[in-house]
C-alpha cells in the first residue's frame, strides 16, 4: 500500500471519529490540566500561573488520601463482586433452558435507569422500605437504616453498584460464551472433561478477551463513582462514604479550590490509568498464552 | 414460546396506552380516594391584577432576559410570575431551574464560563460575595433599596443584590397537640429560658409522649442552621455575626471561650434527649418528621418557615396553629436569643454586570422594581411564591401560620436580623461533625476540636 | 455418562437455578417498590412503603399525569429520541470506521491513537467539565443546539465504541474475505461497507444499546450544554420534583417510569433482533 492512498484512508477512515474524540474529551482535558497549574477559581477573569502550588496543596488534603483509601476498598469489593456475578449468571444464561431471554432482559433492566435516580429509588429502598421491614419483622438486619452507619452506608453503595453493574456485564459475558466454539465445548465433554475442570481449562482460557474487557469497565467505573455516591450516600453518615471523584467535586465547587479539585481528578486519572494499565496487560497476555 | 413473546408484546403496548390514556384524561382509580378531599389539590390564590399603578419602561418591550433560580419549591410560581410580567411588561423572563446533583453556584459558575450568564440569579450571600466582585452588576441607587431598609446586604460597600424574601428559623411547635397532651392553655412566650423548655418537654414526656422532637440528621440543617447561630446570635446583628466569623478566623476567639459553643450544645443536648428517632437518629427522614408533627407523634420540629410545603402535603391546614419557639441557648431570659427568633433574607437576586446588555440589566431591573412596588408583583411573591416579603411597603400577609408568625414576629419587633457569611463549606464539613455527635460517634470534647480545626485552616 | 453423575449434575443445575431466580426477584425489587410507589400519595409512600392495598389514600394515576405534564412529555422525548437516535447513528458508524483503520493499520501512530482511547476513558468527567463549557460555550458560543449535545455524545463514547469494535474486528474479521474483495476490485471504502460493516452486526447491537442508553438516560452532560427549556431532554424535565429539601417521591417514580418505558418497549420488541445478533456472531 502506498503513503497516498494510506494518507486518504486515514482522512476517510480514522480522521472524523479522531477529530469528535480529541475535540470533546483531549483538548479539554489538556487545558484541565494547563488549569491545574494556574490560580484560576472558575469565575475569574485573570489566570496567574502559580506552578505546582494546586499539587501542594492536594498533598496537604488529607480528607482526599482517605477518600481514595476508600474508593480502593469499594473498587475492590464491586470488582470481585460484580465479575463473578456476572460470570455465573451469564453461563446459566448461555445454557439454553426456556425463558433465558427473559432473564437476560431481567438482569439488565437496571442499566435503563440512569445513575442520579438509582440512587434516589435505593435511597428511598434502604431508609423506608427496608425500615419498615425491619419495624415489621424485628429483623435485626432492617432495625435502624443501613445509611445511618458508616459500615453498612459502604455495603449500600456496593450493593447497588454490583445491582446496576452486573447487568452490563452479563451482556458481555453472555455474548463471550455464545461466541465460544460449541465444538471445543462437546470436545471436552466427550474427553471427560467435566465441572470445575472442564470451567478452568477450557472456559476459562476461551473467555478470557471477555474477562479483559468486563474487569477493565468495572475497574475504570468504579474508581469513578459519582452518581450513585452523591444520590444514594451523598457521602453520609459524617464524609464517612464520600469516594475519591465525589470528593475531587466537593473541593473544587463546595470548598472552592477549583484548582486543587482539578490537581486532584488529575491525580486521580493517573491512578485509575495505571491500575487499569496493569490489569489490561496482565490479562492480555492471559489470552495470547490461551 | 411464540405466545409468551406474543402476550409480552401486547401487555408491553397495553400498559403504554393504558399510561397515555390516563394521562392525557386525567382519570383516577383507587379504593379510598375521594376527588374532592381538599388535601389532594392546593388551592390557589387569585391575584387581584385590576389594579396596576406601576409605571412600565416601554423601550424595554421586547427584551429576552433569564433567571437562575436555586429555590425549587418556586420554580413553577417563577414562571406564573414571568408570564405575568411578560404580558404586563413585554419583557420576556426564561426561568431557569438549577437541576437536581448541581449546586447552584457550580452552575452558575459554568453559566458564565459557557458565556451563557443568567440576567438574574437567586442566590446565597455566600455565592453573591464569591461573584460579586467581577461579575454581579452595583445596585446601589436602586429605589427599592431604601424600602429594604437593614435587609439590603452590602459587599464591600455596595449593594450588590436584592433580598428576595426573609426567612426565619426556630422550634416549630404543633400548639394544638401541646395543648391536648398537656390538658391546659399554652402560651409560647411564657418560656423564655432552656431550663423552660426543658420543663415543657418534661411536662409532655409526663402526660405520655415519651419524644416530643423531630431533629433532622441532614448535614445543612446541623451544619448550616444549627451552626450557624454560633455567629448569628454573636450580639444579634450581621455586623456582629461577621465580627465572630472574622475572629474565629484570625484566631483571635477561640472556640472554647466563646460560651456560644457550649450553650449551643446546651440546647443541641436537650433536642437530642427527646428525640423521636433517638434509637436511629442518623435515620430519621425528613417527610417523615413533617407527618409526625401534622399528627401529633411529635409536637416539636426544628426548622425554618420553609417547611410550610413538606407540612402542608402532611395534612396541615393554614388556619392551623403552629409557630416558633426561639432557639434557647441559656436560662437568662433577658439575652435575646431567648425571646426572639432569627429571621434574615436568606434567599438574594443577583444581577449580571458583565455579560448582559444595558437593555437586558434594565429590564432585570425593573422587575426587580415590579416586584416590590408594583400591586401585583407584591401579590404574587406572596401568595404565589408563598415568601415573606422584605420589603416594608408590602400589605400583603403571608397565608401560612409559619410565615405568618414570623411576620408577625418582624413587626413586633421580636426577630433578630444577623446574616453570617460563612466559608462555602461550612455546612458540609461541619454538618459532617455535628452528625458524628448527633450520633454519639464524638463527644463535645471533640465536636469543639473539629469546629477549631475548622477555623484554623481558613 | 453414568447416571448416578447425571443426577449429580442435574441437581447442582437445579440448585443453580434456584439461586438464580432467588438473585432475579432480589433483582426486581427496586422495580417493584417504584411500580407500586408511583400509584400512591406521597404520605402512604412515607409511612408505608410496603403496602399495597390498604392504603389511606388509595392508588391513583394522579402521579402519572402531574409527571407527565410537568415533564412537558411529549416534546421532551421528542428531544431525547432525536438526539439519542442520531447520536448513536453517528457514533456506530464513525467508530466502527476508527476501528476498523487502527485494526488493519498497525503502526505506531494508530498504537497510540489506540492507547490514547483507551487512557482517556478513565478521565473523570469532572476534570473536564469547566474546560469543556469554557471552550465550547465562552469561547465557541456552540451551547444551547442539540447539534452540539450530539457532538460532545459522540467525541464521549468514540473511545469505549472504538475500544469494542477494536477487540472484534481483530478476533472475529478475518482478513481473507477483505482481500478477496480487493481482488474484485473494491475500494476500501466500498469493502468496508459491503463486506466488514455486515460482519459488525453482533457487536453492533451490544455497542448500540449501551451507547443509547448512556444517551437516554445522561444528565450532567446535557444539563450543562442545554438551558433552553424547549430542548430538555427527559432526565432534565424531571427536575423540578427534586424539592431543596425534599423529593417528591411519587412524582419522581411516575417520572422514571415515564422515561423508562419507551426503553422497555423498544427492547422488547427488539430483543428476538438483538439476541439473533449475538448469536449470528457467534456462529461466524
Amino acid at each position: 500500500m502506498n503513503t497516498k492512498r494510506k494518507g486518504k484512508d486515514f482522512c476517510i477512515f480514522a480522521l472524523p471519529g479522531l477529530f469528535c474524540f480529541l475535540a470533546v474529551v483531549i483538548v479539554p482535558f489538556l487545558y484541565g490540566v494547563y488549569l491545574t497549574l494556574t490560580d484560576w477559581n472558575g469565575v475569574s477573569s485573570v489566570k496567574n500561573f502559580v506552578g505546582l502550588k494546586n499539587f501542594a496543596a492536594m498533598a496537604k488534603d488529607a480528607q482526599f488520601w482517605s477518600s481514595l483509601v476508600l474508593t480502593f476498598k469499594y473498587v475492590i469489593a464491586v470488582v470481585v463482586l460484580v465479575n463473578v456475578l456476572a460470570f455465573l449468571i451469564a453461563y446459566l444464561l448461555t445454557r439454553g433452558f426456556k425463558g433465558q431471554n427473559f432473564f437476560r432482559a431481567g438482569f439488565f433492566t437496571p442499566n435503563l435507569i440512569g445513575g442520579i435516580v438509582l440512587g434516589y429509588i435505593w435511597q428511598f429502598v434502604f431508609s423506608r422500605v427496608f425500615v419498615s421491614i425491619g419495624e415489621a419483622t424485628d429483623w435485626n438486619l432492617f432495625e435502624i437504616s443501613w445509611l445511618s452507619k458508616p459500615n453498612t452506608a459502604f455495603a449500600a453503595m456496593v450493593l447497588v453498584t454490583v445491582w446496576q453493574l452486573s447487568g452490563y456485564m452479563i451482556l458481555i459475558y453472555v455474548a463471550g460464551f455464545t461466541g465460544l466454539d460449541t465444538e471445543v465445548m462437546e470436545a471436552a465433554s466427550i474427553d471427560g472433561a467435566s465441572g470445575w475442570k472442564k470451567m478452568k481449562n477450557i472456559i476459562l482460557p476461551l473467555m478470557m478477551p471477555s474477562i479483559t474487557i468486563c474487569l477493565f469497565l468495572t475497574l475504570s467505573r468504579a474508581f469513578m463513582v459519582y452518581d450513585v455516591n452523591l444520590s444514594l450516600t451523598g457521602g453520609a453518615p459524617y464524609g464517612s462514604t464520600e469516594m475519591a471523584a465525589m470528593h475531587v467535586y466537593e473541593k473544587a465547587f463546595t470548598s472552592r479550590q477549583f484548582g486543587t479539585g482539578q490537581a486532584e481528578a488529575i491525580v486521580l486519572f493517573l491512578i485509575v490509568a495505571c491500575i487499569s494499565g496493569i490489569q489490561v496487560y496482565i490479562t492480555k497476555k492471559k489470552e495470547v498464552a490461551a | 414460546m411464540m405466545k409468551l413473546r406474543q402476550w409480552k408484546r401486547t401487555a408491553a403496548i397495553g400498559l403504554s396506552t393504558v399510561l397515555a390514556v390516563t394521562s392525557l384524561s386525567g382519570c383516577r382509580f383507587g379504593f379510598a380516594s375521594d376527588p374532592d378531599d381538599e388535601n389532594d389539590t392546593v388551592k390557589e390564590e387569585p391575584i387581584d391584577t385590576s389594579v396596576d399603578t406601576f409605571a412600565y419602561d416601554e423601550s424595554l418591550q421586547g427584551t429576552k432576559i433569564t433567571l437562575l433560580n436555586s429555590k425549587a419549591e418556586i420554580q413553577v410560581a417563577l414562571e406564573k410570575m414571568s408570564k405575568i410580567f411578560e404580558e404586563k411588561a413585554g419583557v420576556h423572563i426564561e426561568v431557569m431551574p438549577v437541576t437536581e446533583g448541581d449546586s447552584p453556584y457550580t452552575k452558575v459558575v459554568s453559566m458564565y464560563n459557557s458565556g451563557n450568564a443568567p440576567t438574574m440569579a437567586i442566590l446565597d450571600t455566600t455565592d453573591v460575595k464569591a461573584l460579586a466582585d467581577e461579575k454581579a452588576l452595583v445596585l446601589d441607587g436602586e429605589d427599592w433599596v431604601k424600602e429594604a431598609g437593614n435587609y439590603a446586604t452590602e459587599i464591600q460597600g455596595h449593594i450588590f443584590s436584592m433580598p428576595l424574601c426573609v426567612e426565619g428559623k426556630g422550634i416549630i411547635y404543633n400548639k394544638k397537640v401541646i395543648e391536648e397532651t398537656l390538658g391546659r392553655n399554652l402560651n409560647p412566650d411564657e418560656i423564655n429560658t432552656l431550663d423552660g423548655f426543658k420543663a415543657l418537654l418534661n411536662e409532655m414526656r409526663d402526660a405520655g409522649m415519651e419524644k416530643p422532637v423531630s431533629l433532622a440528621k441532614e448535614d445543612w440543617s446541623l451544619g448550616a442552621h444549627h451552626l450557624q447561630y454560633l455567629y448569628e446570635t454573636y450580639d444579634g446583628t450581621s455586623e456582629g455575626a461577621a465580627k465572630a466569623v472574622e475572629d474565629l478566623e484570625n484566631g483571635q476567639l477561640k472556640v472554647k471561650d466563646y460560651q456560644r459553643v457550649s450553650q449551643l450544645l446546651d440546647l443541641f443536648d436537650v433536642l437530642k434527649e427527646y428525640n423521636v428517632a433517638q434509637g436511629d437518629p442518623l435515620g430519621a427522614d425528613y417527610d417523615e418528621m413533617a407527618i409526625d408533627l401534622v399528627d401529633g407523634k411529635t409536637a416539636f420540629w426544628f426548622n425554618g418557615n420553609w417547611a410550610w410545603p413538606n407540612m402542608q402535603e402532611a395534612g396541615a391546614k393554614s388556619d392551623d396553629e403552629y409557630g416558633f419557639l426561639p432557639y434557647f441557648l441559656n436560662n437568662d431570659p433577658d439575652d435575646f436569643v431567648n425571646t426572639k427568633i432569627q429571621a434574615a433574607p436568606s434567599k438574594q437576586v443577583m444581577l449580571d454586570g458583565q455579560q448582559a446588555s444595558k437593555e437586558q440589566q434594565d429590564a432585570a431591573k425593573e422587575f426587580l422594581n415590579w416586584i416590590v412596588f408594583s400591586e401585583i408583583g407584591q401579590q404574587m411573591l406572596v401568595k404565589t411564591c408563598n415568601l415573606i416579603p422584605a420589603f416594608k411597603n408590602n400589605p400583603n400577609e403571608p397565608l401560612d401560620p409559619l410565615s405568618r408568625d414570623i411576620f408577625e414576629k418582624v413587626q413586633t419587633d421580636r426577630t433578630y436580623n444577623a446574616a453570617a457569611v460563612v466559608p462555602n463549606d461550612h455546612w458540609s464539613v461541619l454538618g459532617a461533625a455535628m452528625q458524628k455527635y448527633l450520633a454519639d460517634r464524638c463527644d463535645r470534647e471533640e465536636l469543639m476540636d473539629a469546629i477549631q480545626n475548622y477555623w484554623d485552616e481558613q | 455418562m453414568n447416571s448416578s453423575s447425571g443426577v449429580q449434575k442435574r441437581s447442582v443445575r437445579t440448585f443453580a437455578m434456584a439461586g438464580m431466580i432467588l438473585i432475579f426477584i432480589a433483582y426486581m425489587f427496586p422495580f417493584l417498590m417504584v411500580v407500586i410507589n408511583s400509584l400512591k400519595q406521597k404520605r402512604d409512600i412515607i409511612k408505608s412503603p410496603f403496602s399495597w392495598l390498604f392504603t389511606v389514600k388509595g392508588l391513583s394515576f394522579d402521579n402519572f399525569v402531574k409527571a407527565f405534564n410537568q415533564m412537558d412529555f411529549l416534546n421532551a422525548i421528542k428531544n431525547s429520541l432525536i438526539i439519542t437516535v442520531s447520536a448513536t447513528a453517528i457514533v456506530t458508524i464513525l467508530a466502527a470506521m476508527l476501528a476498523y483503520f487502527i485494526v488493519r493499520n498497525n503502526n505506531m501512530l494508530t498504537r497510540i491513537i489506540f492507547a490514547l482511547m483507551v487512557a482517556s476513558m478513565i478521565i473523570p468527567f469532572q476534570a473536564i467539565m469547566i474546560p469543556l463549557v469554557s471552550i465550547y460555550g465562552g469561547t465557541l458560543n456552540l451551547l444551547n443546539h442539540r447539534l452540539t449535545l450530539i457532538f460532545m455524545h459522540v467525541g464521549f463514547s468514540m473511545s469505549m465504541t472504538v475500544f469494542m469494535f477494536h477487540g472484534f474486528i481483530r478476533g472475529s474479521v478475518p482478513i481473507a474475505l477483505e482481500e478477496a474483495a480487493y481482488l474484485d476490485g473494491c475500494t476500501h471504502t466500498q469493502t468496508f461497507f459491503k463486506i466488514v460493516f455486515p460482519l459488525l452486526k453482533p457487536i453492533m447491537s451490544t455497542t448500540l444499546i449501551l451507547n443509547a442508553l448512556a444517551f437516554w438516560n445522561d444528565f450532567l452532560l446535557p444539563s450543562l450544554v442545554l438551558t433552553d427549556k424547549k430542548l430538555l431532554t427527559l432526565p432534565l424535565s424531571t427536575y423540578s420534583f427534586y424539592g431543596t429539601y425534599s423529593a417528591d417521591y411519587g412524582t419522581i417514580m411516575a417520572g422514571l417510569l415515564l422515561c423508562v418505558v419507551p426503553l422497555l418497549i423498544l427492547y422488547i420488541a427488539l430483543q428476538k433482533q438483538i439476541i439473533n445478533g449475538v448469536v449470528a456472531g457467534a456462529v461466524k
